[in-house]
């Protein structure tokens, strides 16, 4: 079986740790044990059924190794970054990286540096954030825990104006294989910071990412995540916990990979605290993009504001499954949502499902999902004035796209992301006659 | 028709379209020269619409029969896009809206289209910029428009004059107008005429396709046709409009009650 190999990879690759800390030795173990026993859960389990885990199962579980080739395939984000973070196959590498002119108001360190020094510390971070309740993934990151990124502002108030630019490569040139990485981020009350983290793959790989995000009161965390074109399998979970009138932007942009997996879940521990779930997304060939967001609406007078519109072409599969939960003390909650996808061709899939458990009874909560085409019409029009069919529809394509990219402030890093996605689509997929 | 045949710019004969198995246009003949303004006037259901359109290549009208030169080329074996950049520019009568681009981006991009298909180079943002500008005083419009979405939450004459806009920026060797009257207030059709006027050139051919004659005080035009059912009944000069204009249409249902009701 190939679930036994991946077991029996991720025991041996488990043992290798040499764990100082005695609660971070329980959670790799625990995780180990939960890997073994489940394994990647198949379709039938609620949560993972649109999700074919079966194409990961089959792939190689092996450690990735640097290849001496270049970090290939595409240019560089534009915009001017206060730092930069590589993290090379799950390593963070300094000597890649540039935090020379980081502010005293900020700490960044390896993830394996605070493992080391402080392994209790880093083990009640990660309690925080995940309860080991059997998620495959968050389980390999367990398991097979090493490095990946901390960040904290520590001052509060802190204003960090520019971006820090986070770059995850994944390189499978060398061989394929998987990596896994662990970010933590953590704001003091009132700090405002901006990451911009970019995903980029080559050859077969699996990228399992998660990131556990603390907001102290009145912080403002806004985050853009671009995956860039031609990626592979990747898993990106975070989970934000957001305390008194803090504020979380995420904006998720992706022009397609062979599967990702996308899991976001926020809850609002404190009152009047808001997020903005924005994502943009385009698939072609057999691209599977996968969404799984979770609002916990805790307490009262908490907003949230969530739009994801995929483009879909050739056999590409989308997924949306949107829960917003309002608890019983959250009155005064209003929640937005909404899913809209477009199918460029007959054999591209998109399944949405908005989810809404709602306890409280004074609440405003607004869903809705729609799945179509592009306007004909519209292309018509376009066609009228000289542009060709396939130009026109990558211009409604962008279109569509565009509310999203509305909260960004930086045109440039916008109009860039916005390109690669409109660029990425398959305008071909559309020919129904 | 007459003409002298080596001045046309655009030569229609028994041209016959439908849309989805019915019979629209029914043997149009028509020629237009380079410089004049032809006004094609009919009640309702008279097929200019469709003539607009068939001209423009909209594909749900299937050509029947006929042949259309532009030119001196087949018209009928061109895209839509392909007529575009040959110079032929459709107003449209309800134009499409556009949530998310801007009037700017979709102008650029057309321009730009053509420009490729010319073999020229692309316009960059700062001088398109300068001539969407120059284009702008021409037809008296605000540049806030030209950052609004297209068409989106434009009212009637924003619509109509965004199309006239275009048309002087794309600068068409010819331009159809299909009933750009309709849907306008007084104000709003003289500003629109004042800004087609602006555009009549030697070079130019203007098609204005109205059910009313009204904007033909405004856009006077060469050459009058009147259409009915898929056909060009008559012809005449500007006085055909006014004639009309008094009249009515309901001439041409007794026209067609003493032909025996052909259809």
């Amino acid at each position: 079986m190939v679930v036994e190999t991946w077991s029996e990879q991720v025991q041996t690759c488990s043992l290798n740790f040499d764990d100082q800390g005695a609660e971070l030795k329980k959670r790799r173990e625990r995780a180990l044990e939960q890997f073994e026993q489940h394994g990647f859960p198949g379709r039938k389990h609620e949560e993972w059924r649109y999700t074919p885990l079966s194409r990961l199962a089959a792939g190689p579980c092996a450690p990735l190794l640097e290849s001496s080739q270049e970090i290939p395939f595409c240019p560089d984000l534009p915009g001017d970054m206060l730092a930069k973070v590589v993290i090379l196959n799950g390593e963070f590498r300094a000597d890649l990286s540039d935090l020379s002119r980081l502010p005293a108001a900020i700490r960044i360190q390896s993830l394996a540096q605070l493992r080391h020094s402080d392994p209790d510390q880093l083990a009640s971070l990660l309690d925080l954030y995940w309860t080991q309740d059997s998620h495959p993934f968050h389980d390999l990151s367990d398991a097979l825990l090493d490095d990946g990124v901390h960040i904290e502002v520590v001052e509060e108030g802190a204003k960090i104006d520019s971006p820090i630019h986070i770059m995850h490569v994944f390189d499978g040139q060398a061989r394929s294989g998987s990596a896994h990485v662990t970010g933590l981020i953590q704001l003091a009350a009132g700090a405002q910071l901006q990451l911009v983290e970019e995903i980029r793959s080559v050859g077969q790989v699996l990228g399992n990412l998660r990131w556990g995000v603390g907001l102290d009161p009145r912080s403002i965390l806004k985050r853009v995540r671009a995956f860039r074109p031609e990626c592979a399998s990747i898993f990106h979970g975070t989970r934000v916990i957001q305390q008194q009138d803090s504020r979380f932007e995420d904006l998720f942009c992706s022009s397609g990979g062979d599967l990702i997996r996308n899991e976001l879940h926020v809850s609002h521990e404190g009152t009047g605290c808001h997020c903005d779930l924005l994502g943009a997304y385009a698939g072609r060939g057999k691209n599977h993009l996968d969404h799984h967001t979770t609002i916990d609406h805790k307490v009262e007078d908490c907003t949230s504001n969530e739009i994801y519109r995929g483009v879909l072409s050739d056999l590409a599969r989308g997924v949306f499954s949107g829960m917003i939960h309002v608890h019983p003390d959250a009155q005064r909650t209003d929640a937005k949502q909404s899913n809209d996808t477009i199918l460029l061709s007959e054999g591209a899939e998109a399944d949405t499902r908005p989810r809404l458990e709602i306890y409280a009874d004074d609440v405003k909560c607004t869903h809705g999902a729609t799945i179509g085409e592009l306007d004909e019409e519209a292309i018509f029009y376009l066609r009228s004035r000289g542009v060709s069919p396939d130009e026109a529809r990558k211009i409604l394509v962008r279109a569509f796209t565009s509310e999203v990219f509305h909260a960004l402030e930086d045109r440039q890093l916008s109009d860039f992301i916005a390109d690669e996605i409109q660029q990425s689509i398959n305008p071909d997929g559309t020919d129904r006659r | 028709m007459s003409g002298k045949k080596e001045n046309s710019m655009l030569e229609i004969h028994g041209l016959c379209a439908s849309v989805e198995g019915t019979e629209i246009l029914r043997g149009i003949d028509l020629e237009v020269k380079a410089g004049e303004v032809h006004a094609i006037m009919g009640p309702n259901g008279s097929g200019k619409s469709t003539l607009a359109n068939v001209l423009a290549g909209r594909e749900e009208y299937l050509v029947d029969a006929g042949t259309v030169q532009y030119n001196g080329i087949d018209l009928l074996e061109l895209s839509a896009e392909e007529r575009a950049c040959e110079g032929i520019f459709l107003a449209f009568q309800y134009p499409v809206s556009i949530p998310g681009i801007s009037n700017a981006y979709f102008l650029r991009s057309a321009l730009n289209a053509i420009r490729r298909y010319r073999e020229e180079s692309e316009i960059d943002a700062v001088d398109f910029l300068e001539l969407v500008r120059s284009r702008m005083d021409l037809v008296g419009m605000d540049e806030k428009l030209l950052h609004r979405a297209v068409n989106d939450g434009f009212s009637g004459g924003e619509k109509k004059r965004n199309e006239i806009l275009q048309m002087a920026v794309l600068d068409p060797t010819l331009a159809i107008l299909d009933e750009t009257d309709s849907g306008l207030d007084i104000d709003a059709l003289r500003i629109v005429a004042e800004g087609v006027n602006k555009l009549r050139k030697q070079e130019r051919a203007i098609i204005v396709v109205t059910h009313y004659q009204r904007l033909l005080d405004y856009i006077v035009p060469d050459r009058v046709h009147v259409l009915s059912e898929g056909k060009i009944v008559r012809s005449g000069d500007k006085s055909l409009a006014l004639e009309l204009e008094k009249e009515g249409y309901s001439w041409l249902q007794a026209d067609d009650a003493r032909a025996g009701n052909n259809a």
